[in-house]
């Protein structure tokens, strides 16, 4: 059986795993809340993942981590940073992209690459939950629903409300202040919605964008996000099919997996 | 009952290296009431010759934020390097009040000018500077260095009130060849099985050896030496490096960590002068001129010894290779003219041969790392994957 590799992305909020065949195939995955203990989070979402695949833990060669929690899950042969993750799956997914916008729970990245999926250059946004999934999921919690709700919500709305403050904690008594109004939920949380993507607009335009752009993380499950962006900055958006936009950083990690691998054995006969 | 961990041992000692009072030189001093204290400024100081004296040799390092600076920039000015400012702010703050005598190498012109400052500034404390020898090959080097080591050997006495027999600096050299055996051990550990001891934890195990008496440093090393025996880590895929600038100032233990997450390093300079020699010193003959030969003909390099029997060049790839390393950090501390100029031969060097390495600055007062972090990412993601 040829290798196969596992990435793991610890994000901040959700940790995701994708099992990768050499040829770039996807064999399995899951995601699951990180919760406090980014060990644990590993060992389960790649304990699911090979659930989801029907193949065993010996069967994995090479589990390369990514994400926030990266340093934390002792399973792994190699950490490599979201940035890395990020832009080496868009480069797979879509070889004529060259920026990526990734939007997760915590942190926003734009990142420039080669046509070679090298980065080349990146900004992340400043320390401000404002314009990250977390503000997001926040918004909802406010309205008495969880994550999952972003999408019927955002999508339902006629007229998002204005989001005017920078920052998460005063986002939110705007927020409070516009139910208070009477403003429909809906309304409200497109509004949270669309100022997120102005948000993560501003930081993608530090990097000098190059259309088409990809977009990737969490948030690619909203398509207003998409919508909005495009909107903003007046060029096309690619977002992977198969959710797997949200897999993207354990993907990524598990396409370098195999990378490191190829390369290991050209340079030492001997297996790793 | 559970046998000790290498955790919990590494944690006993980060807590006794990383307190500016050094207690464990406050405990033996309560145990030997009139006992006197030795300490020196970095690299290398035979200490032997306090302790075969009875007094505790002490190694002056510098200090992270743990020892904020505010009587010492009054006395040196603002180029001056951190560990010089943090070296006179210990005693000046009154927090390493245990001094009888202290020692500079002439290592720079700050060490050099420091011992004057010392001097006028600490009037109880017995301010020298060892003279060693400028050309550590010239054939004069030993008998001369040997008298120098004499000199300050009588000086030790005098503040002492003894004196001191060859016999009892063979007994020394003995229980520091034995430190120097454990250390060797450790770092063999390191450079072969990195995944079972991590670089912070060899290095918090070493850089005790500088704050506690030698015996006790001994019984440390061979605990942590058991229990990194029973330790069965899994081995990681990352790069192996040789760091290389930590001879004199330190870096932060937070951005030795950030390195280490990156890359195995494999060997380094970090408190060289801990081991310095890299061999017994041989117990028979004249011990003094034992040490002074073993300083100069068995012994690791620098950026502030002269041989040129040791280009550095050389002897920084032959450190590479020795520990089967595929890159080098090439690291400086701020405002350290020997490291900082040592930092242009040795990246020079490398791009003639073709070892990938970081060029980097540090200070031991630095507190935020993520800059760092993101370039040593970057540098061994730049050497772990080829993007065809």
């Amino acid at each position: 059986m040829s290798d196969i590799t596992a990435g793991i992305d610890l994000g901040s909020t959700y940790t995701k795993a994708v099992l990768v065949a050499a040829d770039g195939t996807i064999l399995g995955r899951h995601e699951g809340k990180t919760g406090f203990h980014f060990a644990k989070a590993a060992d389960r979402a790649l304990r699911e993942s090979l659930d989801d695949a029907g193949v065993d833990r010996d069967d994995v060669t090479y589990v390369a981590t990514t994400g926030f929690g990266r340093y934390a899950a002792d399973l792994r042969d190699l950490a490599i940073t979201e940035l890395t993750c990020h832009a080496y799956a868009v480069h797979v997914l879509f070889p004529d992209v060259r920026t990526v916008l990734d939007v997760g729970g915590q942190l926003v990245k734009a990142i420039r690459m080669d046509d070679k999926g090298r980065v080349q250059g990146f900004r992340l946004n400043d320390k401000c939950a404002a314009g990250s999934g977390a503000f997001l999921e926040k918004t909802v919690r406010y309205l008495g629903h969880d994550v999952n709700a972003i999408t019927g919500y955002s999508e339902k709305a006629t007229k998002p409300v204005s989001v005017s403050s920078v920052c998460a904690v005063f986002a939110e008594s705007e927020i409070i202040n516009h139910l208070a109004a009477g403003e429909k939920e809906e309304d409200v949380t497109a509004g949270a919605v669309v100022a997120l993507a102005g948000r993560a607009a501003q930081v993608l335009k530090r990097v000098k964008p190059e259309p088409p752009c990809a977009l990737t993380g969490g948030l690619t499950r909203v398509p207003l996000v998409r919508r909005q962006l495009e909107e903003i900055l007046g060029f096309e958006f690619r977002v992977p099919d198969r959710d797997l936009g949200a897999f993207a950083g354990a993907y990524g990690a598990g396409l370098l997996a195999h990378q490191r691998l190829r390369k290991v054995r050209a340079t030492e006969p001997v297996a790793v | 009952m559970t046998a000790e961990t290498v955790e919990s041992i590494v944690d006993e000692t980060r807590t006794i290296i990383e307190d500016p009072s050094y207690p464990m030189a406050r405990r033996w001093l309560e145990e030997h009431p009139g006992g006197k204290v030795l300490g020196h400024f970095q690299v290398y100081f035979p200490e032997e010759l306090a302790h075969a004296a009875g007094v505790l040799p002490l190694k002056v390092a510098g200090f992270d934020t743990a020892l904020p600076i505010r009587k010492a920039d009054a006395h040196l000015a603002a180029f001056v390097c951190s560990i010089a400012r943090s070296a006179l702010e210990l005693v000046m703050s009154g927090t390493f009040d245990l001094l009888d005598m202290f020692v500079f190498p002439p290592i720079c012109d700050v060490a050099r000018h420091s011992c004057a400052v010392w001097a006028r500034n600490f009037e109880d404390v017995d301010c020298q500077i060892i003279y060693l020898p400028h050309n550590a090959a010239s054939p004069a080097a030993v008998p001369y260095l040997t008298g120098e080591y004499r000199r300050i050997l009588r000086e030790i006495e005098e503040v002492a009130s003894t004196r001191v027999s060859d016999e009892a600096l063979r007994r020394s050299i003995d229980v520091f060849n034995e430190n120097r055996r454990l250390l060797r051990e450790l770092y063999r550990i390191k450079r072969d099985t990195p995944w079972n001891l991590s670089a912070v934890e060899a290095y918090i195990l070493t850089r005790a050896a500088g704050v506690m008496p030698r015996e006790q440093h001994n019984d440390i090393l061979r605990r942590a030496l058991a229990a990194i025996e029973r330790r069965d880590a899994k081995p990681q895929d990352r790069i192996k490096v040789v760091f290389s600038g930590g001879f004199c100032e330190q870096p932060p233990l937070d951005l030795i960590s950030v390195l280490q997450d990156a890359c195995y390093i494999v060997d380094d300079d970090f408190m060289v002068g801990l081991r310095w020699i890299l061999e017994d010193v041989a117990a028979d003959g004249d011990p003094l001129e034992a040490l002074a030969d073993a300083y100069l003909n068995h012994s690791d390099y620098s950026p502030v010894q002269h041989d040129p029997r040791k280009p550095k060049e050389d002897m920084l790839l032959h450190k590479i290779e020795a520990a089967g390393a595929e890159a080098a950090i090439i690291a400086a501390a701020k405002m350290c003219e020997p490291g900082l100029e040592e930092q242009v031969g040795y990246s020079q060097r490398l791009y003639d041969v073709g070892i990938p390495h970081l060029v980097m600055e540090f200070e031991e007062k630095s507190n935020t790392f993520e800059q760092t972090r993101m370039e040593v990412e970057t540098f061994a993601e730049s050497l772990l994957f080829e993007f065809a």
